[in-house]
């Protein structure tokens, strides 16, 4: 079976329209560990952490599901974004 | 927009949306859904069958052009373990005719699509691609609600929120707490193209026939969920579901849960050779009747996934539950609208009518399902082997005679559990199923 495996070919099936701002944030003063402690549960992998250990948030990539909220609501701030932005699914 | 009056507003066009708006329009109306997606059925992702009860009710003769993938007339509820799977299933003929057992396999940016047109065609003003941030007060009421737009202000005499499982509006009214991580499923998909003579073929299927998979014990790679599998027309429908607890306490992103699930050995032959089309995610709200948020206040109503309505036990209800929440809370609009009051108290029918309806009914029944799950645990990570290495060795075909090896295998089994965990574990799945 040649399927995709890795995140960045699979988010490449999908329709995205990014917005210019990003609707995901770390809220400020939030421990970076956070990443690897709860954020590494993000379905798209949208939350990593740069050379320097600072968090990096891929909005453009985000599915929309919600579970970074949930995971982790002291340190994400987390909205819908701009109408008609963001993913589109053709199947759904 | 900001001087137009429409009689009610709903967010979000999703199932429940959807339908609250349509009785509302068709019984005269001035209905706006705002929805924030390019299109209806652009964000939303499902298994899944989609239970058309009440869809029959609404628009009887919705079989006529309704994008309906497949009829299914197999079910499957199978246990994984590591390496092979045990379950049971069954097949009707008579799910293949008439109204087939209101269990079709759609594709929610089509089915959704479609359904809003014709909410549109009943009389409804749909507007897409705008996002409902907030309400607007007058007098400490809900008098509009406003989208993140130029002139985005839009006034309505009742607002039906059916803003789905991420409710930031329900919650912004404090109808709800926020959703928690043991009783929130994270739902992840993969959308496989295969030609439709290979999914007849691989599935044992005639004509528009489907069947839908449901796979429990180590589908999720040891994690408290689920895994599934659903034939469309020329495509399958496979993904895995865990609470977003049981992924944190076993460090597990839901991708490579997927990735397990889809390299299982039971499940590996039924996607192969196919094509991947899509990857989506969505969450499920399974905290049932206990977690329930308001769902009703002055001038406002909540239904669908917004107020909770899931059932996630076997039967994985959700869309019929949205649309008959959806339903109930337009026609009580309908009854406001003639008697010009909209205030919590004339709203108090919409609680009235769920109560005589299977929607709340079925919730209750299963009020405690998420939790119980939450407690064992085993079910998900110890229990598949456990009982999967017992059926193996029982039909393995050894020359060991069959009395001394059936009390070898209970002995193995009580030594392994403590037989009265394994007789409560019984009986809480007993309700969990029934
Ligand atoms: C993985 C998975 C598998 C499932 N399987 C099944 C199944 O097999 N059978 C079944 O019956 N159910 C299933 N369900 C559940 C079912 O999908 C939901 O219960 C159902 O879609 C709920 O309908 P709804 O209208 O309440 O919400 P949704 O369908 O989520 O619709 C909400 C709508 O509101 C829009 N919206 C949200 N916020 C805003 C805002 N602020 N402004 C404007 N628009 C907004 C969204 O874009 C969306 O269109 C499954 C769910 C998942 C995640
Ligand atoms: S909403 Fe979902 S996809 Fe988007 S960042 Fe959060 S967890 Fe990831």
């Amino acid at each position: 079976m040649k399927h995709f495996t890795s995140m960045e070919d699979k988010l490449g099936l999908d329709k995205f329209t990014a917005f210019e701002k990003s609707h995901l944030k770390i809220k400020p003063g939030s421990d970076p560990l956070v990443v690897e402690r709860k954020l590494f549960i993000c379905p798209a992998k949208v939350y990593e952490l740069n050379d320097k250990g600072e968090p990096i948030v891929s909005f453009e990539n985000c599915l929309e599901c919600g579970t970074c909220r949930v995971a982790a609501p002291d340190e994400v701030d987390w909205m819908y974004p701009q109408g008609g932005y963001g993913v589109t699914f053709k199947f759904g | 927009m900001a001087d137009e009056k429409f009689d009610a507003i709903v967010v979000g066009g999703g199932p429940a949306g959807l339908s609250a708006a349509y009785v509302m329009a068709k019984a005269g109306m001035q209905v706006i859904v705002v929805e924030r997606g390019e299109y209806c059925g652009a964000k939303n992702v499902f298994g899944g069958i989609f239970f058309t009860n009440v869809m029959r009710e609404l628009i009887p003769d919705f079989l006529k052009d309704a994008p309906i993938e497949r009829n299914i007339t197999k079910r499957r509820f199978a246990f994984l373990s590591s390496d092979g799977e045990f379950g049971g299933d069954f097949k009707f003929d008579r799910f293949n005719k008439d109204f087939a057992n209101n269990s079709f396999t759609v594709l929610r940016a089509k089915f959704d699509k479609w359904f809003s047109e014709k909410v549109e065609a009943a009389g409804a003003m749909i507007i897409t691609g705008a996002v409902v941030d907030d309400f607007i007060l007058k007098d400490g009421k809900i008098a509009g609600v406003k989208a993140r737009m130029d002139d985005g202000e839009l006034y309505g005499d009742v607002v039906v929120l059916a803003d789905g499982v991420n409710s930031l509006l329900a919650k912004k009214l404090g109808f709800h707490k926020e959703l928690s991580p043991d009783s929130t499923i994270v739902g992840v998909k993969e959308i496989l193209s295969l030609p439709e003579e290979k999914i007849r073929d691989r599935f044992g299927l005639n004509g528009n026939e489907g069947v839908a998979y449901e796979y429990f014990g180590y589908a999720a790679k040891g994690a408290i969920g689920s895994g599934f599998v659903y034939t469309n027309k020329d495509t399958i429908s496979v993904g895995v579901g865990a609470t977003i607890k049981s992924l944190l306490e076993h460090k597990l992103n839901p991708n490579d849960v997927l990735e397990h699930f889809k390299n299982h050995p039971a499940i590996r032959p039924l996607v192969r050779d196919s094509e991947q089309k899509e990857y989506s995610a969505h969450l499920i709200p399974d905290g049932g009747f206990k977690k329930f948020s308001k769902l009703y206040g002055d001038n406002v109503m909540v239904a669908g996934d917004a107020a909770g309505f899931v059932n996630a036990t076997l039967f994985h209800e959700g869309t019929n539950l949205a649309m008959e929440t959806g339903k109930l809370a337009g026609e009580t609009a309908v009854e406001a609208f003639k008697k010009k009051d909209y205030s919590s108290e004339s709203l108090s029918l919409y609680h009235t009518r769920l109560k005589n309806s299977f929607s709340l009914r079925d919730m209750k029944q299963f009020k405690n399902s998420s939790e119980t799950l939450d407690k064992n645990p085993q079910l998900f990570d110890k229990y598949p082997d456990m009982i999967g290495d017992l059926i193996a060795e029982l039909f393995t075909v050894d020359g060991e005679a069959k009395w001394p090896k059936e009390r070898r295998l209970a002995m193995k089994l009580l030594t392994s559990e403590n037989p009265f965990r394994l007789l409560k574990t019984a009986i809480d799945m007993r309700r969990v199923i029934i």
